[in-house]
């Protein structure tokens, strides 16, 4: 007759050992809070636009003033930049100004990411305000 | 009478955990109307948190959704307003398109201002690079 083995539980631990499970859960929680923002979509607070009459900067008291040309040219305060350019000059614009406000206006046939990355740069440079200008021709 | 000398803990602990992961992932679907497919523009700067907000969502084929409903663009108005009307301080998400023109979302944002809209946001994907 054959001898059926019996299991014997007596080595087993008293307690559950959870430091393993809690440090994989908490490694979880933080790997969702730090990528959640990858996933979801986020935004820039704007101004919503205002309209100017003629060009824009005509009747403008503001010191960063940014015109996007449809050729991908970029105005800085009427004067012709490079976007590496307009990257050095806008800390030192806006640490003279007293809003941080960025004025950005463009010509018709300009995308909508030119514009994005221009704001996404201002803010990134300081401004405290960033605001869309409608020019009435 | 015979008293259990440990409470097991761990599956109400993974019931927790999926809970609250369960929370984190549909919590801002609920709350943000990001169903329609758009390429929004990627950027570096975020600074909306994620909220309740009316999302006005322009299309490369020029279509135009209110929280995910589509409407004419002359309707435009009337959906925002009444939208807001709910609560005027609403956030209002203007999700565009990365190809479209600049002037029609200026076109946009010029309609969701005249609503009222006192908070106006351009939706971008937050960039990692």
């Amino acid at each position: 007759m054959r001898r059926r083995k019996r299991l014997r539980f007596d080595n087993q631990p008293d307690e559950l050992i959870l430091n393993s499970l809690v440090d994989i859960a908490l490694a979880l929680v933080i790997g969702f809070i730090v990528s959640i923002p990858l996933f979801f979509e986020s935004g820039i607070f704007v101004n919503a636009p205002g309209v100017a009459k003629g060009k824009a900067g005509e009747v403008s008291d503001i010191k960063v003033n940014i015109h996007l040309l449809d050729d991908g040219g970029i105005l800085l305060n009427e004067q012709f930049v490079t976007y590496e350019k307009l990257d050095e000059l806008l800390p030192e614009l806006l640490a003279r100004s007293i809003e941080r406000k960025v004025i950005i206006s463009t010509e018709p046939n300009v995308q909508y990411q030119r514009v994005i990355n221009i704001l996404d740069l201002a803010k990134q440079q300081g401004a405290g305000e960033l605001a869309l200008l409608r020019i009435r021709k | 009478m015979r008293r259990m000398d440990n409470i097991n803990i761990l599956p109400l602990a993974c019931v927790g955990l999926m809970l609250v992961l369960m929370m984190m992932v549909i919590g801002p679907m609920i709350m943000t109307h990001t169903q329609t497919p758009v390429d929004v523009p990627k950027a570096h700067t975020a600074e909306t948190k994620i909220e309740e907000n009316i999302t006005v969502t322009y299309t490369i084929d020029s279509r135009l959704f209110v929280n995910d409903v589509e409407i004419a663009p002359e309707q435009l108005i009337n959906a925002v307003t009444s939208e807001l009307e709910k609560d005027p301080y609403q956030l209002v998400v203007i999700r565009a398109d990365k190809n479209v023109l600049h002037k029609d979302v200026l076109e946009i944002l010029s309609k969701v201002k005249k609503c009222g809209a006192k908070r106006i946001a351009c939706a971008i994907k937050k960039s990692d690079g």
